[in-house]
């Protein structure tokens, strides 16, 4: 019986061609003839490709470093040749040093993730800083930056209405009972004893019906007969037939200006009760220059719109109007000049109509709590329905 | 370009057949020829001046055996071959290295139709025998001495069973002779052991 290694003994003498004719041709029958022998055979001569492909490729592999030294060796020559001689000047891309071949192997394979990141940098920088501009501006004060305030300024003076509207119709949803159905409400007062009052133009804007109640709740409907929204002033008059009269106005009207510093009061109807509310006259023009109009520094709220405003003699002076919301205790009213003169235009228009004023004034001299005790009987809440 | 495709063509159909025939020098030639080309486009591809040798020669090394087999097929030129050969080894190489998915070569347009040319099967067939190679190469590991050196002696490096007898010390060329075929069989143990099973 012979071994494995005794078969591989005999097969590589068959390749090679060292086997005696017999010897071959018992061989070849027994290949052919024996599965178990073919396969050992098979196996051998893969083994042995194998090994022979192994033994090619080792030597084909240092041939090839072998180029790639030569190659680098023939590229190094001729630089040498060209250092050597006279010339000293010497090229300088051959001058490479080692540290900046590196970078430029770095930089030639990185650049475009280089020039990626660059670019986010820089985008991140900016938008952060664009940001952050934005986020300062939206927060930073009105006053910081002039032309913004211009523009809101400018902005105001347009919709000044629209922002007293808007007030009053918060102050709707704020201070009255849910059971009531006006939309707005304001402040009114007696103009003449026989049933004109005024108010604010803004607070009968759209109204559809008006209902003025006095501090005895006693209501009375009332209708509009003339409204001057420049001034914003408005005159009222009570509808109902079984109305008698205020009784005797206890203030009358200056038809001139007031001084600065004056004393001042109002009262008027921001809630279901009357409130009182004092200051002084701060400034003889209104909101952005407006002559019409006084400042004055009562804190006023919705609702106070509309109310008497009167110096510590007991003279009506103004007709309480607005607030300036980004400033600080500032409040107008219109000039009692302006209602008086609208109220001489009226008498000319409406002949019929005749207007008394009053003309004696019951409050010069008296204490403010003797004045408003009896003024606010001749103060009214102007409720406005839609 | 037509004329120069055609002289191109015809010089390398000669140097492909002197590199059949043995000739070292072409293979010298055609290597310093091509070598610009990919270690630029490695170079390019955030690979390092090794990384280029490596694949190159890898590449060269593809190109040379199916020469030698005499079983290369070459539809364009052999410029066109090795770039396509590269370019896929690098491809390789790039995806296994780094773990994205999906890694975009930056290719010269010049090098055109790179996906024609038959280059990813013969890369895939080296890829087998590079396999078959590293078994070979872990079986020979394994064996240990004196096996090892007996084989590679007489099988890789031509040397007479005289001269192995003597280098390791054995009684007579004979005793030599029937190590050497033990060690063979139990080469083939190993190696097909473990081929078989990868």
């Amino acid at each position: 019986m012979q071994t494995e290694a005794d078969y591989y003994a005999l097969f590589e003498a068959y390749q090679r061609g060292e086997l005696a004719a017999g010897a071959r041709a018992s061989l070849e029958a027994r290949l052919s003839a024996e599965p178990r022998l073919q396969q050992l055979y098979t196996e051998y001569q893969e083994l042995m490709g194998t090994l022979a492909a192994y033994g090619e490729r080792r030597r084909t592999r240092r041939t090839i470093a072998g180029l790639h030294e030569a190659m680098l060796a023939a590229e190094a020559a001729p630089a040498a040749e060209a250092n050597s001689p006279l010339t000293p000047a010497v090229n300088p891309i051959l001058r490479i040093s080692r540290t900046e071949r590196r970078l430029r192997e770095f930089w030639s394979g990185h650049r475009a993730t280089v020039g990626v990141a660059a670019s986010v940098a820089v985008l991140a920088v900016f938008s952060t800083l664009l940001g952050l501009d934005l986020w300062r501006s939206a927060n930073a004060p009105a006053v910081s930056g002039v032309r913004e305030l211009r523009r809101e300024v400018a902005q105001i003076v347009r919709s000044q209405k629209a922002l007293i509207r808007k007030v009053d119709n918060q102050m709707g949803d704020a201070t009255l009972p849910p059971v009531r159905t006006n939309k707005f409400s304001g402040t009114g007062f007696a103009l003449t004893s026989d049933g004109y009052l005024v108010t604010s133009a803004h607070v009968i804007k759209g109204a559809d019906s008006l209902l003025v109640e006095g501090r005895d709740h006693q209501r009375y409907h009332a209708e509009t007969v003339y409204a001057d929204k420049k001034h914003d002033l408005a005159i009222l008059r009570i509808r109902d037939r079984d109305f008698k009269s205020f009784g005797k106005l206890p203030y009358t009207f200056k038809a001139g200006q007031v001084d600065l510093g004056e004393r001042v009061y109002t009262l008027g109807y921001p809630r279901e009760d009357v409130v009182y509310g004092e200051g002084a006259l701060s400034a003889r023009s209104g909101y952005d220059g407006d002559t019409a109009f006084y400042q004055v520094s009562i804190p006023l709220n919705p609702g106070n719109s509309g109310g008497p405003l009167l110096d510590s003699q007991g003279n009506l002076i103004g007709v309480v109007s607005s607030r300036q919301d980004d400033v600080i205790g500032a409040a107008f009213a219109t000039k009692s000049s302006f209602l008086v003169r609208l109220v001489d235009s009226l008498k000319n228009k409406q002949a019929a109509q005749p207007y008394h004023l009053p003309r004696a004034n019951q409050l010069a001299g008296t204490a403010r709590a003797q004045q408003v005790k009896r003024l606010q009987d001749f103060v009214f809440v102007v409720k406005v329905y839609e | 370009m037509n004329m120069d495709s055609t002289t191109a063509l015809a010089a390398d159909a000669q140097l492909i057949k002197a590199i059949h025939g043995g000739d070292e020098r072409a293979l010298s030639q055609l290597y310093r020829l091509h070598w610009p080309m990919v270690s630029h486009f490695v170079l390019q591809n955030s690979g390092s001046e090794d990384d280029a040798r490596d694949v190159y020669q890898e590449g060269v090394m593809v190109f040379y055996e199916k020469v030698r087999e005499g079983s290369l097929e070459l539809s364009c030129q052999i410029k066109t071959y090795l770039y396509a050969v590269c370019r896929r080894l690098w491809l390789k190489r790039l995806t296994t290295k780094s773990r994205l998915h999906g890694v975009r070569l930056l290719d010269e347009e010049e090098y055109g139709p790179y996906l024609n040319t038959g280059a990813e099967d013969d890369v895939q067939e080296a890829e087998e025998r590079d396999r078959r190679f590293a078994t070979m190469s872990e079986a020979l590991t394994h064996l240990g001495e004196p096996c090892r050196s007996l084989l590679e002696g007489f099988y890789l490096l031509d040397k007479s069973m005289l001269e192995l007898t003597a280098e390791h010390g054995y009684t007579n060329a004979d005793t030599a002779k029937t190590q050497k075929y033990k060690c063979l069989t139990r080469l083939k143990k190993l190696f097909f052991a473990s081929y078989k099973e990868a």
